[in-house]
């Protein structure tokens, strides 16, 4: 089978990927997905919101070292609601990384074998009532 | 007729180091015991800087985060959640950029890469909370 | 859209009932990219994908590359993605599937043509020297038909590809050796009959294979044969930390279960 001198048997065909836009980003793609593969896709998400955060928290800090007004100046900011609603969803984050590492932990050593739903609707049940929880006093006195 | 005694080729340099870079159980034990132990720091770590002090969001002020920190138990504590905490989040970024497809070379980089990028976000950390420690 | 015969005159795999649309993606070698061409299949109540593929084929366009065998989900030669999810074609119906139904070939394996794959990339990731390809020792009781000495049983995994089009870190890099050759190794550590559990251990014990799995178990939720894939990663990355083979449950399969294909 040959075109402009080409053995087109010989080539390797194209491939289909999974992914929202350019490849690698196949990990990422809601269609055709079950659960787990949600599971997998907003875990790294927060993992790599979280890595972010971890970097970002440090620079805040750091405004610390510029003494008393620096930090007060900062806490003005930090105080307001836009602040406090990115702060429940730093807790969301970490609540669900959390849970559902534990998840991937137990699942991954093969601890807990074949409980991996089970496992996922009980860290979503208490996620939700720690994030509502913590949500309530981190927002209730704004 | 004598019989010769041949060894097999010895591997390149590039087979040997490939040999011997093998992804050791230990990584993922590491990057599952560190999830383990940060919950349990994370923890701690939210509710001491959001659930303790009568404030808008439980956030302390220059004095009040001074007084914390100068706390040797609170200090050693913070020291050991930036260390798991480094840990953790560079290992699952290595495994995000591994998953990438990259070579035995660009793992080796990215490795390396991560080992840098660690310890400076440590030491960094370390001095900042030793700063402030000093300041109480 | 094609368009031959009118659909009255012609028969449809069962009693017709309804009209579907079914969006089919083409591609040929040679071809500069892929396309996706519009057929309307006159469909039964118990018409399946793969049935309304070959009504496309015979009646509208026979160009259109398909593949299968066995029609009953045992060969796993009909692997397709419909609506986006991994599924035999054979055992896809089309009443539970919207007005619009589109097929495509299973993922990160190269394409021949239309829906047909080039499958060796996939049976290439599989450990060397390893018989990974084994009867089951878990026989129907099946009493065999004059002339027949009996049946013959094999291992679960008919090598459909389904796992490694629905894994996403397949999506991410063809380095990884996927869900199928991880779980075909883990059923000779589980059960070895003579294989040489320390040399699959060691070919799992990499970079790609074994630890590049991430838990998404997309894998288990696509297989049709109930060989459990991820479980069976889980169970070798269980024995991999904990140092060697160990005396535990085995996997639990359809076979164990009493049932299967």
């Amino acid at each position: 089978m040959n075109r402009d001198g080409r053995d087109l048997r010989a080539e390797r065909g194209p491939v289909l990927r999974k992914g929202v836009g350019v490849s690698p980003s196949g990990w990422f793609d809601p269609r055709g997905r079950t659960i787990g593969g949600w599971a997998f896709a907003v875990n790294r998400i927060t993992g790599l919101g979280l890595v972010f955060y971890l970097y970002l928290h440090l620079a805040v800090l750091s405004l610390l070292l510029g003494g008393a007004d620096a930090w007060n100046d900062f806490l003005r900011i930090a105080t307001t609601s836009v602040f406090l609603l990115l702060d429940v969803l730093l807790v969301f984050g970490l609540l669900y990384h959390g849970l559902n590492g534990v998840r991937v932990a137990l699942i991954g050593t093969g601890l807990v074998p074949g409980r991996e739903r089970a496992l996922f609707w009980a860290g979503t049940v208490i996620g939700t009532i720690a994030l509502i929880a913590a949500g309530l006093h981190i927002l209730g006195d704004a | 007729m004598a019989v010769v005694e041949t060894r097999p080729p010895r591997p390149s340099r590039r087979a040997r180091e490939r040999e011997r870079y093998q992804p050791s159980v230990r990584v993922w034990q590491l990057l599952a015991g560190s999830g383990i132990v940060l919950l349990v720091l994370v923890s701690v770590h939210m509710v001491a800087n959001h659930f303790v002090v009568e404030s808008i969001g439980g956030l302390r002020t220059y004095e009040q985060v001074l007084d914390y920190i100068a706390d040797p138990l609170i200090f050693t504590i913070e020291c050991f959640f930036l260390l798991v905490v480094t840990v953790h989040a560079l290992l699952g970024l290595r495994n995000v950029l591994f998953d990438l497809g990259l070579d035995a070379r660009a793992r080796r980089r990215v490795d390396a890469g991560l080992w840098l990028l660690g310890i400076a976000t440590v030491a960094y950390g370390f001095y900042l909370v030793g700063t402030l420690a000093s300041r109480a | 859209m094609h368009t031959a015969e009118p659909i009255e005159k012609v028969e449809g795999p069962s009693k017709v009932t309804e009209i579907r649309r079914f969006r089919v993606f083409r591609y040929k070698r040679g071809d500069a990219e892929s396309h996706y061409d519009e057929f309307d299949v006159p469909v039964g109540p118990r018409a399946s994908v793969l049935d309304a593929l070959r009504w496309i084929e015979v009646h509208r366009d026979p160009t259109l590359a398909i593949r299968h065998s066995c029609f009953h989900a045992s060969c796993g030669t009909c692997g397709l993605r419909v609506n986006g999810r991994e599924g035999l074609g054979c055992v896809t119906f089309v009443r539970d599937l919207g007005t619009t139904i589109t097929v495509e070939p299973e993922a990160n394996i190269p394409i021949l043509a239309d829906l047909v794959l080039d499958m060796r990339e996939f049976y290439a990731r599989f450990p060397e020297q390893h018989p990974v390809m084994r009867a089951s020792e878990f026989l129907p009781r099946a009493v065999p038909p004059d002339g027949m000495d009996g049946y013959e049983r094999f291992e679960d995994c008919i090598e459909c590809g389904l796992c490694l089009s629905a894994c996403p870190i397949a999506a991410t890099t063809d380095e990884y050796v996927g869900p199928a050759a991880l779980a075909a190794a883990q059923r000779l550590v589980e059960e070895p009959r003579g294989a040489d559990t320390v040399d699959i251990l060691r070919w799992a014990d990499q970079p790609d294979a074994v630890w590049r799995c991430h838990a998404a178990f997309e894998c288990t939720e696509a297989c049709p044969a109930g060989v459990y894939p991820a479980e069976r990663i889980m169970d070798m990355r269980g024995v991999l930390v904990e140092g060697g083979p160990r005396r535990r449950a085995p996997v639990r399969t359809a076979a164990h279960e009493g049932g299967g294909p």
